[in-house]
């Protein structure tokens, strides 16, 4: 059945599974969806735009909240109708799909009112003709401003926010672009919607191995074979964003099935992918990163696609002991992204493969996934500054590779925090 | 038929055609949805209401692409004729043609110089 999904705080991955159920069809646009399914916890301040979001669903609709830990009234505020379920997702979703369609459940009524922001009326009986066409503000909206075009023309600049549920971005990523035809011109990022108070303190109970590794010793195979299929599930959505979806689909069944030391189908795949042109014209020279501009953000395999050998493990005695040493590459542009997450998926398999009952010494912060992770900030709160001058200039298709070869999580922080929090609240 | 006429068949035709019609009319007018409501209506970029209207001037670059190939074209339509004479006229006529290609090329390189092959 086709389902909008939205992932809320820490459910990202339980999301991203939802794929593997052959009845399940997530689909991009809420037109094509029936269903709203809306996972963990949203902040408040994304509330309006998921409220924008159901309404554009198109009758017959229906909301669903998969809770995953986040406590009721977390985000029902909005939403007077709605249907909680807790577990075999793919199985409800599909009973509740059939009774919307048979009549048997009401289509849920809208939640905004029914209001044009711009109202417009011609002058003929029919509402057609009269100056909203010509003169400057088209059935009642304003026309974009005009900038200069590079050949000298004035054009227009078209005022874009994308995002906080636009399928490809990491959810809450809102972008206000300007765009003159394909290209940005001018990009601002809006702050995270997750660094608040309204998702914090949530029952984070069950979360990955490198949040509970902030404060307590996690067992190095853990924590590398999780490495590894976070990089894979990367893959998979990048793939998914390179309308590849069914080789992603089998990434992400690789990511889920994969176990320590079995490093030859991740390796396999590395060539594949690297035989793909298709990938490597969409790829190769799209969103370069200089390496000064990444000096001390930690930014984990983006900086090290970039060349600099920037990994808290290097500083572990464990990982020394098994032979430890940071995989880089030269490029820095998101090819280089995209063959650094698989080189370092083979190398934590091999590394789980031989970590034994090692753990790790929690010291506070971490190399996550996505890079250096502590309870003031994660990888993603520390790159969304470099955005505006990455994509600035960029067409549309390689702004959207970038930002998906960074692999951007903005819950992480929050749950970072939260995390600290939670030990300080147990102690 | 022939019981109608010409004439009759002709009439049967109109009556049948305007029937048809009405039919469609009314049962279009039966089915009718209700008007969808501003936020089913309004375009899906995330979440967030747009701003202005998605009428937008923007620069159709190819067009200067299209002259270039317009161009080519019509040099093919040149080599017609030139390729009837090519034996007759001899290493003259390569000459010239070469000269020809030349030119249009170095149209082609101030082209590629103004930046009229980059797509965005």
């Amino acid at each position: 059945m086709p389902v909008f999904a939205v992932a809320g705080s820490g459910t990202r991955e339980q999301v991203q599974d939802l794929r593997l159920d052959v009845h399940m069809q997530l689909v991009d646009t809420p037109r094509a969806a029936t269903i709203l399914l809306v996972a963990g916890a949203i902040p408040e301040e994304l509330a309006e735009a998921l409220a924008r979001l159901h309404d554009s669903i198109p009758h017959p609709r229906c909301t669903v909240w998969w809770p995953l830990g986040a406590p009721s009234g977390a985000w029902l505020g909005s939403f007077p109708h709605h249907v909680a379920i807790e577990d075999q997702v793919p199985g409800r979703l599909t009973a509740i799909q059939r009774e919307l369609l048979s009549g048997q459940r009401p289509s849920e009524p809208p939640i905004l009112p029914d209001v044009d922001a711009a109202p417009w009326r011609g002058v003929g009986p029919f509402g057609q003709g009269g100056t909203g066409m010509t003169g400057g503000t088209p059935y009642g909206r304003p026309m974009a401003e005009l900038g200069p075009d590079r050949d000298g023309l004035r054009l227009d600049v078209l005022p874009l926010t994308v995002g906080p549920f636009f399928p490809r971005f990491p959810a809450g990523l809102v972008l206000d672009a300007k765009l003159a035809g394909d290209i940005l011109v001018e990009v601002a990022v809006r702050d995270n919607p997750f660094v608040t108070n309204s998702v914090r303190g949530n029952d984070r109970a069950g979360r990955g191995p490198f949040l509970r590794a902030l404060t307590e010793p996690v067992s190095l195979a853990e924590l590398e074979l999780a490495r590894a299929r976070a990089h894979l599930r990367w893959v998979a959505d990048a793939l998914a964003a390179c309308e590849l979806a069914a080789l992603g689909l089998r990434v992400l069944r690789l990511a889920t099935a994969i176990m320590p030391g079995d490093s030859e189908p991740v390796e396999s795949l590395a060539r594949v992918l690297g035989w793909t042109q298709a990938l490597g014209w969409s790829t190769r020279g799209v969103g370069r990163i200089e390496a000064a501009a990444l000096e001390g953000l930690g930014a984990g395999p983006v900086a090290r696609a970039s060349g600099l050998p920037d990994d808290l493990r290097a500083q572990d005695q464990a990982y020394r002991d098994l032979g430890f040493e940071p995989i880089v590459q030269a490029e820095g542009d998101a090819a280089a992204r995209w063959r650094q997450r698989l080189a370092e998926a083979t190398q934590s398999l091999e590394l789980a493969g031989r970590a034994g009952d090692r753990r790790t010494i929690p010291t506070g912060s971490i190399e996550s996934p996505r890079g250096l992770l502590e309870p003031a900030g994660g990888p993603a709160a520390r790159l969304l500054p470099l955005i505006p001058g990455l994509l600035e200039g960029m067409e549309w298709g390689d702004a959207v590779t970038t930002l998906v070869s960074l692999d951007l999580d903005l819950e992480e922080a929050s749950a970072a925090a939260g995390q600290a929090h939670g030990e300080a609240v147990a102690s | 038929m022939i019981l109608l006429g010409p004439v009759g068949v002709a009439l049967a035709v109109f009556v049948a055609a305007i029937l048809l019609a009405l039919l469609i009319r009314v049962s279009g007018d039966v089915q009718r949805h209700p008007a969808l409501a501003v936020p089913e209506r309004s375009p899906f970029a995330g979440g967030e209401a747009p701003v202005v209207h998605a009428w937008n001037r923007y620069h159709a670059r190819y067009y200067v692409m299209a002259l270039v190939f317009l161009a080519f074209d019509m040099e093919m339509v040149f080599m017609y004729p030139w390729a009837v004479v090519f034996v007759r006229e001899g290493g003259i006529a390569m000459v010239e043609m070469g000269m020809f290609i030349t030119i249009l090329l170095l149209g082609v390189l101030y082209a590629w110089r103004e930046r009229v092959f980059e797509w965005a």
